[in-house]
């Protein structure tokens, strides 16, 4: 079994036993050496951030295992992928499980471009995920550290490039981390919000007090009622002396010192502490912030190849799927007309479920038994016949003008192949199949919701 | 003896009236008449002084410090906090409530700790609660009140006090004089029209509170500054040892500053212009308990406590005489004269004598007040129509006066031979056991 180079930056080599390792003590020294197929990474917790980081820029370690730290409780440092296991041959066995799934990549392409590169870094790391990282000096206060090492010389906009993976479906939305609101015009978080004056959007405005006097009932503001240190009403002339019984303070309104204007409430305004444009708190961007990983539509692109329509070249996409409302539709007619015509209008419905689809895609072998295993429904199915997609790994298959015989012959020949893969390569795939015919098996008022939430259950 | 009775119908009958009236008339009730008419040429002379002066403006607004005595007023202390806070004194306003007993007393510390002073709406005001978890009496909140006090004049104020907004500033204005080491604030019943006894002593209040202190203070005689409404010189009560243990430490504070005044020429001045509203006792039970032992005391400090500085070297002549009358006599001896007369009176004269006797005191005494009361409403009072509805309680004041009297008796009795004053709440057992014997 080939074994992979491995370079380790460390200040003590002799803390290593292994001989077959290259020691290095700085990161440049790491650089000079040349390119190793796993690097470790034995500083402290701050210097291996860093140190991770920046390999990570370099082009040649975009993609490559790296541990970094000794630290047992998980917290090993950002874009590593943990720390430096105890057991060498663990290592050597993580490398080539990746090793594996980098070749399965895009058809054997290594990634080029820089979605690529983000795209083959989840795709050989089946845990990754592109997390935001919070930091103060960032004027979006998040960024995520894989997009910042990967955009190399081109300056990628995160938020924009992210939008457009979710709309394509590569990528799938974590759970919502924050939600920051930026500056329309340059796009910082970095906002100043502030009460203004209503009128002339001053800064200078001033709480005031007004009080009310009990006698009269006059509301003014406080400085009408000081006279020469006594407090007077101006309206009765009354001694105010003593709140809660001569006087009280009903309301606090502000005063503009520009405009002199009095009112309740000011208005917020949000500043720009970049660029200076003014806003109101409404007209400025929200983004939600959140960790994003490979969406199994961005998987099935990695594994396919990014040229041409992911849709056509997957490898349900190659059986003409028609979609779930319009399948309930045609099996409702089905329905119809076998509850009408009886024994003349035969039809039946198979249900197949992957049960381990996701497992069976993340292994070679596994992809391309379910790829012949698909060639054989294209092949077995007639031209009639219609298959729709509910759920990822539930396939229905409309057989119209086939009895209970012509079904069971199909059911057969699926497990039979199945079978077939098996004994060859060890390789399961865990397909079962439930199947029914129209319009012996219908029961009474089943309608094709109903019949197939009942072939759900039975394969479930 | 029979004969001696039948002495009076026969005199009546020969129209001895005069005669009578000369030789069973009190006369020691006109013994009040000087005093009365020195207080009410007070305030003649306060008043008169009034309109004379053109107000100014002074430049004088030294820092303050609140000492507020805080124990179980509950919620009552926020009213207190807010109404210093509405004070229109530009100076700098420190507010120190002191929650004696706190941990004991959790509503009143809750409401000291909810307190917020705003700074924008307040912006010279301060707050600076202490919690004294162990209780320890007024004295001790009063004296850690006054070490943390960083103002050159410190108020020593009650918990359940309010204050007028102009309080501060009428009371700050006397210490621009350097030989005032204190001031005096006046008082007025907050819960007036709750009850019978409630109206009584807010009459009674304005009456030898607010008037007949700004009579005597016109002549440098105030005889007490109010435990609940009190301003003093940092450094001059620093000087003296701030609060002494035992009850009653207004009195004595007040004793102890005057004490310097037959070598010093201090001054004591009374600001009726500063308003203080405190509650009183509501029921005739408890306003009887309270001056069982504001009444004791006075037996207990007069007599016990200060007897030595009851001379004119230490007190001056004119401080000397005026304790010597109004504290001394009036408030110790005339009430053993009025009972003993009365007692006498029953048992030796016939009850229409009684009766007629009776009718002239009330009188001579009804009299005394209306002067008394259309002096300081028309002179002294800030609120004249407040006090204005207190007439009514005028023919029952008398009466009041009379049992409050009779009522001293046995406060000076009970002082006198059971030591009262160390049954006072005012401070917990363990704290009085250790004070000084008097």
């Amino acid at each position: 079994m080939q074994s992979p180079s491995i370079g380790c930056l460390t200040r003590d080599p002799g803390s290593f036993s292994e001989s077959r390792w290259h020691y290095a003590s700085s990161l440049n020294e790491l650089r000079e050496q040349g390119e190793y197929d796993v690097v470790l990474v034995d500083l402290d917790a701050a210097d291996a951030a860093d140190v991770v980081f920046l390999l990570r820029c370099d082009a040649r370690y975009h993609l490559t295992l790296i541990y970094a730290g000794r630290d047992r409780t998980g917290n090993a440092p950002e874009l590593s992928d943990g720390s430096i296991p105890t057991d060498p041959n663990a290592i050597t066995e993580a490398w080539h499980k990746w090793h594996h799934r980098l070749s399965e990549f895009n058809r054997g392409r290594y990634p080029e471009r820089f979605d690529e590169y983000v795209l083959a870094w989840l795709w050989t790391r089946p845990e990754g995920r592109l997390k935001p990282v919070r930091h103060p000096h960032h004027a979006q206060f998040y960024y995520y550290p894989l997009l910042s090492a990967f955009a190399d010389n081109e300056p990628v906009n995160e938020m924009v490039w992210l939008q457009l993976m979710m709309e394509q479906g590569w990528l799938e939305r974590g759970p919502l981390t924050d939600r920051i609101r930026l500056c329309t015009h340059c796009v910082s978080a970095r906002l100043n919000y502030v009460d203004v004056c209503p009128d002339c959007h001053a800064l200078e405005i001033a709480r005031e007090p007004s009080l009310h006097c009990f006698t009269c009932g006059h509301v003014a503001p406080q400085d009408h009622f000081l006279k020469q240190g006594l407090m007077l009403c101006p309206n009765c002339l009354t001694r105010l002396r003593h709140i809660g019984s001569d006087y009280d303070r009903p309301l606090e309104n502000y005063r503009c010192r520009a405009c002199q204007s009095f009112f309740v409430d000011a208005e917020v305004e949000v500043r720009c502490l970049d660029c200076d444009t003014h806003h109101t708190p409404d007209e400025l961007r929200i983004r939600e912030v959140r960790p994003y990983s490979l969406s199994e539509q961005g998987r099935l692109r990695c594994r396919q190849g990014f040229s041409g329509e992911a849709q056509a070249e997957s490898h349900f996409g190659r059986l003409n799927l028609v979609s779930a409302n319009a399948f309930t539709n045609l099996l409702n007619w089905q329905i119809q007309q076998s509850r009408r015509y009886g024994e003349t209008a035969h039809g039946s419905l198979v249900l197949l479920r992957f049960a381990n689809l996701g497992e069976a895609l993340s292994q070679e072998r596994g992809t391309t038994l379910l790829d012949s295993l698909i060639d054989r429904i294209r092949e077995t199915i007639r031209e009639t016949d219609r298959c729709a997609r509910t759920r990822d790994e539930l396939l229905w298959l409309l057989l119209p003008h086939t009895d209970r015989q012509g079904m069971d012959r199909l059911r057969e020949r699926l497990t039979e192949l199945n079978r077939l893969f098996r004994e060859q390569d060890g390789i399961h795939i865990d397909l079962r199949t439930v199947g029914i015919t129209l319009p012996e098996n219908l029961l009474p008022q089943e309608d094709s919701d109903l019949l197939m939430a009942r072939l759900g259950g039975e394969v479930s | 003896m029979l004969e001696a009775l039948a002495v009076f119908p026969n005199e009546l009958a020969a129209g001895g009236l005069t005669r009578l009236f000369l030789v069973l008339f009190p006369f020691f009730v006109l013994l009040e008449l000087p005093l009365s008419l020195l207080v009410l040429a007070g305030v003649i002379r306060w008043y008169t002084r009034n309109l004379m002066t053109t107000p100014r403006a002074s430049l004088y607004r030294p820092r303050v410090s609140c000492i507020i005595t805080c124990y179980s007023e509950g919620r009552d202390v926020q009213n207190t906090l807010l109404s210093l806070c509405e004070q229109l004194y530009p100076g700098e306003v420190e507010l120190i409530p002191v929650v004696d007993g706190a941990t004991a007393n959790e509503a009143t510390m809750e409401a000291v700790r909810d307190f917020r002073v705003d700074p924008v709406r307040y912006p010279n005001r301060f707050l600076r609660p202490i919690a004294k978890w162990q209780r320890g009496g007024r004295v001790s909140s009063l004296n850690a009140g006054l070490s943390h006090a960083t103002g050159e004049i410190v108020f020593a104020l009650d918990g359940d006090t309010s204050f007028d907004n102009a309080m501060i500033g009428a009371m700050v204005r006397h210490f621009e004089d350097p030989s005032v080491p204190a001031v005096s604030g006046s008082l007025r019943v907050r819960n007036s029209w709750h009850s019978l006894a409630t109206v009584m002593q807010s009459l009674e209040y304005f009456l030898s509170i607010q008037t007949s202190r700004v009579g005597l203070g016109e002549w440098n005689t105030v005889n007490n500054i109010s435990g609940a409404f009190g301003a003093f010189r940092t450094s001059f009560l620093r000087h003296i040892g701030g609060w002494d243990t035992h009850t009653a430490e207004d009195l004595d504070l007040t004793l102890r500053i005057k004490s310097y005044f037959g070598r010093h020429p201090l001054r004591i001045p009374f600001e009726p212009t500063a308003v203080g509203h405190t509650d009183v006792p509501d029921t005739l039970r408890g306003f009887f308990m309270q001056r069982l032992r504001w009444d004791g005391d006075l037996f207990f400090l007069y007599i016990r406590k200060h007897r030595h500085s009851m001379t004119p070297r230490v007190l001056g002549w004119r401080n000397f005489l005026m304790t010597l009358f109004s504290g001394f006599f009036f408030q110790l001896v005339l009430p053993f004269l009025i009972v003993g007369y009365t007692l006498a009176g029953l048992v030796l004269l016939p009850l229409n004598v009684i009766a007629v006797l009776a009718v002239l005191i009330y009188a001579v005494y009804l009299l005394q007040t209306l002067i008394l009361y259309l002096a300081g409403l028309l002179m002294v009072s800030e609120r004249p129509w407040n006090d204005l509805k207190l007439a009514i309680a005028l023919p029952v004041f008398p009466v009041f006066m009379f049992f409050l009297r009779g009522w001293g008796v046995i406060c000076t009795l009970n002082e006198m031979f059971r030591r009262g004053h160390e049954e006072t709440s005012m401070a917990p057992w363990w704290v009085l056991r250790r004070g000084r014997r008097f």
